[in-house]
């Protein structure tokens, strides 16, 4: 930097532009803490004592740490299987919604075809519909058709809820291959499977993966239909719904804890992909 | 009062220096073009001077103000941006009268100055189109009128035609000429078309790797090129090339083509005498050079390797020793491929270049004084 | 005349998942009406004769008692070729709408002490006949929590979509703002989005419960000597506070996404010629960024309409889901069979639907508002 001097009016400016960007970035830090805050709390009492977890005023960090709370929550009757069973689902879940979609996305992102956007328009209706009005006729049916309370059932309803999501997430990784690649490798001597193999796979297995996981995160979560549609076969978060009336705080705080864990991991593999898949998905 | 002076500019983004130390004034009322490669960074020069990006050290005067660190708008500048940048969501009336809404024009004044820019770029009928109702050539005119409205003393364009088709870019060049002639305003305009650049500007600043390697008029930039590299920039076809060896022999300087002796102007002999037993590059452009079809004496035998008719003359691409060069003809000179032709150098159109610096000599001014 | 061939490759590659829509999502919506506007209780047929073939005279529901008029016995020939003796009954009964029926019905459609002597009867079997019917949306209109939970719903969406689309957009710009650290802040910007209502709702309590953070930190400021009571009965203005902070807490994300891609697809150029021609960081964002964003926000403020319709488990964790409840809750409520449902799946279908109608409502009327001006001033 130069060291003449410089005019009032520049020195403001320069001055104004300082502060701006530290107010942006103050901005950026208090937004981060709103967001992080809350999960060391509640992180905080998930590794506290028993005392501490009822104590007050609450400190601020689990010093002493223990994992008394957590141990506590995990031999809760049925947390195990409820977590087993929650991730029973959501790996059924993810296999069948991204084995159905998967082609679908690839029709609508490489093939033109009469009955194309009626179909891309009525997956986005689908899309958008509450997951509240599908439960309760499904539970139903489930019933009738003797699936009610059976884990494979709620990773079926999963699917329902997933599968639009998937399939429009899915076609736009497709279209960001350049179907001229795909043209080439048949040119250069590759039949239609192994151009799809050889050259669409490789370049599209990442997006489809963070869309994968994506769909197990939000199984993972949902716990309405699965409060809906078992009894005796519970997911973890079905489980802690169901018992959270007679729950103590201990539960509670572990069980909150226990189930956002998942979430801050697999987010983090996938926060590249967020707005590939949004950003399709909002046109 | 509005000249512009930038000096010393340097701009880096990560450890590419995009502008290197560049200096240039532009006076008052001229139209200077930038122009270079992609990526030479004459963009981002423009964009500091219009302080879109502020310059990493140096410093940049739009009249007798310092203006390096202010806002855009306390520059007192406008300007055309490549893709227009004409807001979608508002009607061209809208888009025009953007900067003296901002700037709280009275709406009377506002209405009188978007009509006559609109008159001046003849779309005074589409002004309560939306641009999507528009074509890419009217779109161009909109963003001028904006950018003309605001009647600011700098007005900068960053490539403003080169997303138009031939024609119409071939159209609007001259319109811009005439209106630019009209407001003179102090303009800035970028630009990697040198015919763009030739037919334009006052002055041509050309850029590559961030410096600026020759700030002068057209003719100057095409007659006289500072560098190799101009002079391969600049012109359709561009220069050629020859590599001779430089002997003296009884006093007088030769440059000598393999057999072929050169004779250069005796303004340069002095400067060419101190290369005495080195390689130098010739640089001729292909309309300089005279074909014959016929041997003559001082003409050097060649080979042709194609023929190219253009309408207006012939293009003929030939080869003298290791180099191939271009030679341009009269539409009716005859030539076929591997047919011998003879070409004819004149001397005051050879331009001498050092072939290590490859900077273009110039007649030492101390030698012709004395 | 250019030949039409059809290439049937692309219906194959939809057809599974058209199949599994079909059968786990269109089936469920017809189920859905069904359950909600269909009676399949049986009725009784009352006859004019003691016969089977006899004219039907009126209709009777289950669990009516009915007075016994006449009687006569008759013989019944069973498949085997014996006869054994029944009994033909003439009733009489009101109806549900207030008429008289009297006629003739067989004994075992009716739970009666002694076939012989007694005098009165219950109606218990008849023939599954279905009929629409309103009395679900009826009794859902009347039920006092329907109300109060359409109430809390609207509240919440009222309460909730402002601060959170304001909070999106500030996230959005200034992750477009190109800081140090940008990754890292996108990262922590999107960490709630994997999170789960359920888990969401658990966070809040912890800052809100009596012995929590919330407490703490008021007692270390000062404010209070004792711990406040938050979420009690009495205080439902602060449950709703706790259940906005964590619905903004938790689904502000994706609303932020896609704001940031709205961006995204904005050339920067708009932006600099903003600048250029001297609009300030406000006036950019007014005239230029927000107008151009108007089809992201829409279609971000449907989806977040559409779910906040059907916010449940913060609810029910920050509730209990007994001092305040929510249209998702009532449904939840009337089809659970366990010790605080009623096992009334008819009522939750009924309830679903109306989640579903009010959304629709809702984006139709987005759809119709929030449109852009271009597209008004093109008609």
């Amino acid at each position: 930097m130069t060291t003449r001097a410089l005019d009032p009016v520049q020195r403001r400016a320069i001055r104004r532009r300082q502060l701006n960007r530290a107010g942006v970035y103050a901005l950026a830090i208090l937004i981060a803490l709103w967001i992080l805050l809350p999960i060391w709390l509640i992180g905080t009492m998930a590794f506290s004592t028993r005392s501490d977890v009822y104590g007050f005023p609450k400190q601020m960090a689990p010093i002493p740490f223990t994992t008394d709370t957590m141990q506590f929550f995990i031999n809760q009757p049925g947390i195990l299987d409820g977590t087993r069973n929650s991730i029973v689902v959501a790996v059924l879940t993810l296999a069948l919604s991204t084995l159905i979609a998967a082609p679908a996305g690839y029709a609508i992102s490489r093939y033109v075809f009469v009955g194309r956007d009626a179909f891309r328009l009525s997956i986005l209706a689908v899309r958008a519909f509450p997951i509240v009005i599908l439960a309760v006729p499904l539970a139903v049916t489930f019933i009738e058709w003797g699936m009610f309370d059976k884990v494979y059932s709620v990773a079926l309803m999963h699917t329902a809820l997933t599968l639009p999501t998937t399939i429009l997430v899915v076609s736009s990784v497709f279209a960001s291959v350049p179907r001229e690649f795909e043209e080439a490798a048949k040119v250069f001597g590759c039949n239609a499977y192994q151009a799809f193999m050889r050259v669409v796979l490789p370049l599209v297995l990442p997006g489809i993966a963070a869309s994968a996981i994506f769909t197990f995160v939000m199984s993972w979560n949902e716990v309405f239909a699965a409060t809906l549609l078992t009894i005796r076969n519970r997911t973890l978060p079905a489980l802690i719904l169901y018992q959270l009336n007679k729950s103590s705080l201990q539960f509670q705080y572990a069980g909150g804890f226990f189930m956002l864990v998942p979430s801050l991991i697999f987010i983090f593999f996938i926060r590249r992909y967020l707005f590939n898949m949004w950003g399709q998905i909002t046109k | 009062m509005a000249e512009i002076r930038v000096e010393n500019a340097v701009k880096t983004f990560g450890k590419v220096v995009a502008v290197d130390h560049v200096s240039l004034a532009v006076r008052e009322h001229e139209f200077v073009v930038l122009l270079g490669p992609s990526g030479c960074g004459k963009t981002t020069l423009l964009r500091a001077i219009a302080g879109l990006g502020l310059v990493d050290s140096g410093r940049i005067m739009i009249g007798d103000r310092d203006v390096t660190y202010l806002p855009p708008k306390d520059r007192n500048i406008s300007m055309v941006f490549q893709s227009y940048a004409i807001f979608p969501h508002m009607r061209v009336f809208d888009n025009i009268a953007f900067g003296l809404k901002m700037k709280r024009v009275p709406k009377d004044e506002i209405r009188r100055r978007v009509q006559s820019a609109a008159e001046l770029l003849h779309i005074e009928n589409f002004l309560e189109r939306y641009p999507s109702q528009m074509s890419g050539g009217q779109r161009q005119r909109v963003a001028v009128a904006r950018a003309i409205a605001v009647h600011a003393e700098v007005l900068l364009m960053d490539e403003p035609l080169s997303n138009l088709d031939a024609l119409l870019r071939l159209e609007m060049r001259a319109e811009l000429k005439r209106l630019l002639a009209e407001l003179k305003a102090t303009t800035v305009y970028v630009t990697h078309d040198q015919i763009e650049a030739l037919s334009m500007g006052d002055r041509i600043a050309v850029m590559r790797e961030g410096r600026i390697l020759q700030f002068d008029s057209p003719t100057t930039v095409y007659d006289m090129p500072a560098d190799r590299f101009v002079a391969g920039f600049i012109g359709t076809p561009p220069m050629n090339f020859l590599e001779g060896q430089v002997r003296q022999q009884d006093g007088a300087v030769r440059i000598y083509i393999g057999d072929y002796a050169l004779k250069p102007i005796p303004e340069m002999a002095g400067m060419l005498a101190r290369y005495d037993g080195q390689p130098i590059v010739a640089g001729i452009r292909a309309e300089n050079m005279e074909a014959l079809s016929q041997p003559a004496e001082d003409a050097l035998k060649v080979t042709v390797l194609v023929v190219e008719p253009l309408g207006s003359q012939n293009l003929l691409t030939i080869r003298i020793g290791a180099d191939i060069i271009k030679v341009a003809t009269h539409p009716d000179f005859r030539a076929a491929p591997d047919q011998d032709i003879w070409i004819r150098f004149p001397s005051d159109k050879i331009r001498w270049i050092d072939r290590d610096s490859g900077k273009t000599l110039l007649p030492d001014l101390d030698e012709l004084m004395a | 005349m250019k030949r039409f061939r059809l290439n049937l490759a692309p219906y194959l590659l939809i057809l599974p998942s058209f199949i599994y829509l079909a059968v786990f999502f269109a089936w469920p919506m017809v189920r859905s009406l069904q359950l909600a506007f269909v009676r399949d209780s049986p009725i009784l047929p009352v006859l004019s004769e003691p016969e089977d073939k006899a004219d039907v005279v009126g209709h009777l529901e289950m669990q009516v008692d009915v007075a016994v008029v006449d009687r006569v016995k008759r013989d019944e020939v069973l498949p085997n070729g014996r006869t054994r003796p029944v009994y033909w009954f003439k009733i009489a009964s009101e109806t549900e709408d207030g008429d008289l029926v009297e006629g003739w019905v067989h004994q075992k459609n009716l739970f009666i002490k002694s076939r012989t002597e007694s005098d009165t009867a219950r109606v218990v079997s008849g023939e599954g006949a279905k009929e629409w019917t309103l009395d679900y949306v009826k009794r859902m209109v009347n039920d006092y929590r329907f109300r109060e939970a359409l109430q809390t719903t609207l509240l919440l969406i009222v309460l909730i979509l402002p601060i959170q689309f304001v909070l999106a957009i500030i996230m959005a710009l200034v992750l477009q703002s190109q800081l140090r650290g940008n990754s890292l802040f996108l990262y922590i910007y999107a960490i709630p989005l994997g999170i789960s209502d359920l888990a969401a709702g658990l966070v809040w309590v912890t800052i809100f419960t009596q012995r929590g953070y919330l407490n703490t930190f008021l007692q270390q400021l000062g404010l209070i000597d004792q711990p406040y009571i938050f979420l009690s009965a009495q205080n439902r203005h602060w449950m709703i506070v706790a259940i906005v902070l964590a619905e903004v807490w938790r689904a502000t994300s994706i609303v932020m996404v896609i704001v940031v891609s709205g961006l995204q697809a904005i050339p920067r150029e708009y932006l600099e010629a903003g600048e250029l021609f001297g609009a300030s960081l406000w006036q950019r964002l007014r005239h230029i960024t927000l107008p151009l964003l108007k089809p992201s926000l829409q279609v971000a403020l449907i989806l977040r309409t559409i779910l906040a319709f059907q916010v449940f488990a913060v609810v029910v964790a920050i509730t209990g889901g007994r001092v305040l409840t929510v249209l998702a809750y009532e449904t939840y409520r009337w089809y659970d069979p366990g010790d605080s449902g009623f096992n009334n799946p008819n009522m939750a279908a009924a309830y679903a639907g109306f989640i579903m109608l009010i959304s629709l409502a809702f984006a139709v009327f987005y759809l119709r508002t929030v449109r852009t001006q271009e597209e008004a001033a093109r008609e």
